[in-house]
């Protein structure tokens, strides 16, 4: 590949900008650094830390970073199509535009924002002092940085994935996208795709053998549940995509025949094996979503969760029938009646136990003592609105129909309707109700309520107009479309939406700044008056998590312990073993980033090369004997003392 | 860390036991992932192009020494995690080398295989059918090498630091990679190379 | 030395070349596409439930029934992958 094609993208005006603030902010960075002299505090208490509360940190702030890229995106998709023969955005970009949007949003925000949120909170629910494989955990979250980096890296050297975010052959192919974009999408899924399997080893190991003494299966918190489902389906379903990457890029880079239209290839089984591990992705996103839903109305509405039972039953239904749904993605792909109507019964079925956890989350708010924070206004808004992203879903679900509905508009609202309304809703309301467990203080309530309402509302005028749209023919992935079509004014309606949306976003990122600078510090650590183990311990949450072990005998132990008047952290103190941080998680997945980096260019040498001091690193590890360290009474005594002004 | 000496040493530790349950969460996803690999090789099967098919290409004298020496291999390293157990350290390496030994064997006689089809003219680019054989006996094969340079840095761990809780649990969770590995072939070796030596 | 090849060990072995040597009748004999895949299966599953059993210990921790589930959830998820995938993409064809 020449220099020139390597650096083509850099000709756009826009791209050229976007590299040079790039490479500014990089400089600042480090100069900050530097001039500070925080490059000690920053690798030892950030690059090479394994606690699971400083990683979840680290993945929410990259999920917010990619929430900004990923909805820039959607405002120039929004722009290019406000009106009709619109020359912002010339076909190529706009597909690379969609492209991005669709891999950034999906794996690069909802999945770490979640994932970021499982770390911190699991660990302190089950009242344990991290998970299983802290280290691993630490690899898990700089693989996905890595594969994070680098498909950031490909808008402007490369060029970006063009194929979708779906990336279909024989369309992905090299035949007809000759250039590195989709070598990026291969690589870079791959990496993070890793480190996400390893996070599904981690949380079930986790939630299966560290739990309190006391606390069965049967008395977790809901969230854990539905976290200890989730990481199921990813150890499940990655695999698969594993898999359908290699063979990407054994296509796309080694000239097989998987993919390909002649030599007895087959573009469709692509496809297929995608959605294979495409369909349970969409679990993995959402029932988080209703993980925290199920804390939060039970919290806010002073009430129990209604339905317990119900609720750990349809997510393990939902769990086994996400396996079993995934053609209902290419209903329209050519095979037969028996097919279709095997795969539209069972994706009908899935709608069923969703459905039930809608009845349970209101049937708990039933005869509550509603409180309004803004935590509880996602929930609320969350309920009417998913189950119209849910309705539309079951009339996607019947084959037949979807002929019509197939890849319009409608099909894009019907998954933003699932998607904004039930993760992005779920991990803001989740990151709103956790913040002042990990930093002591809160997040402003008005500008939270302000952002709220902007998002709900700006959300509907943005994506109602779409499922019109989508019945009046308009079709997804157009980069543009003629007056005569009259899909003018509802597209300019929701160009508009997307304006207040976007206005929404930005006010919760202000919230972060303003609460920073004005909010009061040392909040109680129980600042909700809340029912799971997590609100037992102190904010911030010290490094240990909890001074003493809480035996559990119920569910909901804090919440009854408080009416009972006993304190569960009391106990005798012993000293904690803690792991040590290592910077071995970094440094090895900034080889496999080196690696990937030279593959997408098939630079196979260095390569190679990157990928020997990957084992380098593995081999390191294996003769690793640190064992970790203690931390005595004493001094567990005193960061509890220092800490109690808290409670 | 506390020890639990009523266990065998590899499960003796909480972090001990933790780590093999790890491991067995990740053979449930290795399952998967090779599973995903037969069904691209039972879809692609029959498309072979102008390319031959497995009937042509496949031998069955090699492949029976492949199943007897990775068969073989899987019962001595079973003797050697018995001989871990009851603290024969002498033992257990000795099983554990010609464990490792017989996969060299194996991988020998896997590569000779792949060096015959190529020569044949049947490469991994030749067709859908060739494509899909070759990743997944190439991916059993990577698997392969990878645990034998895995079980080669156990051995060296045992010979210096002896057997203590974490040596044996390495070793112990190795064998059942190791295991895992030769259950992969088994259906490797009645799907792919008798049932294709079938039709 | 008799206390380095314990019983169980040596039986399954044993057993264990005895189900490869059966299978090898699919090609040795003449019969139906039916009965061949049949007795491929029943040996492998065979095979691969000594090595879970005997040779891995999968029953011999606390965990067992945890175990069980996972790698039967594993089996259920790659059996459906795979008929399903010939069910869409041959199968179910036109």
């Amino acid at each position: 590949m020449s220099m020139e094609e390597v650096f083509h993208p850099m000709q756009e005006p826009m791209i050229l900008a976007a590299a040079i603030s790039i490479v500014v902010g990089a400089v600042v960075i480090v100069a900050g650094l530097t001039y500070f002299k925080k490059w000690g505090y920053f690798y030892k208490n950030w690059l090479s830390t394994v606690d699971h509360k400083k990683i979840g940190i680290m993945y929410i702030a990259t999920a917010l970073l990619m929430l900004f890229r990923g909805g820039i995106d959607a405002l120039l998709m929004r722009a290019q199509t406000a009106v009709p023969d619109n020359g912002l955005l010339d076909a190529q970009h706009y597909n690379e535009i969609f492209t991005t949007h669709g891999l950034l949003m999906i794996l690069f925000m909802a999945m770490p924002f979640v994932i970021g949120l499982m770390n911190i909170v699991i660990p302190l629910q089950i009242g344990a002092r991290d998970v299983a494989f802290p280290r691993l955990n630490a690899v898990s979250f700089w693989l996905f940085a890595a594969g994070c980096g680098l498909l950031n890296l490909s808008f402007i050297i490369g060029g970006s994935p063009d194929a979708g975010w779906t990336a279909y052959f024989p369309l992905a192919g090299t035949e007809f996208s000759p250039s590195v974009g989709n070598n990026y999408y291969s690589l870079a899924l791959q990496l993070s795709g890793i480190g996400t399997l390893m996070t599904g080893v981690n949380f079930i190991a986790t939630i299966i053998k560290m739990r309190a003494p006391g606390m069965t299966l049967m008395k977790m918190p809901m969230f854990t549940w539905s976290i200890l489902i989730t990481n199921v389906i990813i150890v499940f379903a990655f695999p698969v995509l594993t898999v359908a990457l290699a063979l990407m890029m054994l296509d796309r880079q080694f000239g097989t025949q998987f993919f390909a239209m002649q030599n007895g290839g087959m573009d469709m089984l692509w496809a297929n094996l995608f959605w294979v591990w495409g369909h349970p992705e969409v679990y993995i996103v959402i029932l988080p979503a209703f993980g925290i839903f199920s804390e939060i109305i039970a919290t806010f509405a002073r009430k129990n969760l209604y339905g317990y039972k119900s609720m750990v039953m349809s997510m393990v239904v939902i769990s086994l029938l996400s396996f079993l749904v995934w053609a209902h993605h290419f209903y329209t792909m050519g095979h037969g009646v028996m097919v279709n109507s095997v795969f539209s019964i069972t994706t009908m079925a899935i709608a069923v136990p969703t459905g039930v956890k809608i009845f349970n989350w209101l049937l708990t708010m039933r005869h509550g003592k509603i409180q309004f924070t803004t935590p509880m206004l996602y929930a609320l808004g969350f309920i009417p609105i998913f189950t119209i992203g849910g309705v539309t879903g079951v009339m996607l679900a019947m084959a037949s129909a979807d002929y019509q509905y197939h890849n319009t508009m409608f099909l894009v609202a019907h998954f933003h309707y699932v998607l904004i309304p039930g993760t992005v809703f779920g991990v803001l309301a989740g990151y709103h109700y956790w913040w002042p467990k990990m930093f002591g203080f809160r997040l402003n309530e008005k500008l939270g309520k302000a952002a709220f309402w902007f998002i709900a509302i700006c959300f509907n005028v943005t994506f109602f107009p779409l499922f019109i749209l989508g019945l009046d023919g308009y079709a997804r992935r157009m980069y543009t479309y003629s007056e005569s079509t009259g899909y003018g004014p509802l597209n300019m309606l929701s160009f508009i939406g997307g304006i207040g949306l976007a206005v929404g976003f930005a006010l919760i990122v202000y919230n972060i700044y303003y609460s920073w600078k004005h909010m009061p510090r040392n909040e109680k650590a129980d600042v909700w008056d809340g029912r799971t183990l997590e609100w037992a311990t102190h904010s911030p949450v010290p490094e240990y998590n909890f001074a003493v072990v809480p035996t559990v005998t119920r569910l909901d132990e804090f919440w009854f312990a408080k009416k009972e008047g006993r304190d569960i952290t009391a106990g005798k103190i012993e000293k904690i073993h803690m792991p040590n941080n290592t910077g071995t998680p970094f440094w090895m997945s900034g080889f496999f980033f080196l690696a990937a980096f030279f593959a997408v260019f098939n630079l196979w040498i260095p390569a190679i090369i990157s990928m020997i001091g990957v084992f380098g690193f593995m081999i390191h590890r294996s003769f690793e004997k640190d064992h970790g360290r203690y931390i005595s009474v004493e001094e567990v005594m005193a960061t509890e003392k220092s800490l109690r002004g808290d409670k | 860390m506390k020890i639990d000496s009523s266990l065998p040493l590899e499960y003796s530790t909480e972090e001990n036991r933790l780590k093999i349950f790890g491991f067995w969460v990740f053979l449930g996803a290795e399952i998967v992932l090779f599973a995903t690999l037969f069904t691209v090789y039972f879809t692609l099967q029959t498309r072979t192009g102008s390319g031959p098919n497995g009937a042509e290409i496949f031998e069955l004298t090699p492949v029976l020494w492949e199943t007897f020496l990775l068969l073989t291999s899987s019962f001595t390293i079973g003797l050697g995690v018995h001989a871990m157990r009851i603290g024969n350290k002498k033992a257990m390496m000795a099983f554990f080398i010609i464990t490792l030994l017989l996969g060299l064997g194996f991988l020998g006689i896997e590569i000779d295989e792949f060096v015959t089809y190529v020569e044949e003219g049947a490469t991994i680019q030749t067709s859908a059918f060739l494509s899909a054989l070759m990743t997944l006996l190439g991916t059993h094969g990577l698997h392969v090498t990878f645990g034998f340079f895995w079980g080669v840095a156990i051995l060296i761990q045992v010979a210096s630091r002896g057997l203590n809780p974490q040596t044996a649990n390495k070793a112990f969770i190795f064998s059942l990679y190791w295991h895992f590995l030769d259950v992969v072939w088994i259906f490797i070796f009645s799907f792919v190379y008798l049932k294709g030596l079938i039709s | 030395m008799k206390e380095l090849f314990p019983k169980q060990h040596v039986m399954g072995f044993g057993f264990s070349l005895l189900l490869t040597v059966v299978a090898l009748a699919v090609i040795k004999f003449d019969m139906s596409f039916n009965m061949a895949f049949a007795v491929l299966l029943v040996t492998a599953l065979a095979q691969a439930t000594v090595q879970l059993v005997l040779f891995m210990h999968i029953g011999e921790s606390e965990d067992k029934k945890t175990l069980y589930t996972t790698i039967l959830y594993s089996v259920f998820v790659g059996v459906v992958t795979i008929i399903g995938t010939l069910f869409a993409m041959i199968w179910g064809y036109n």
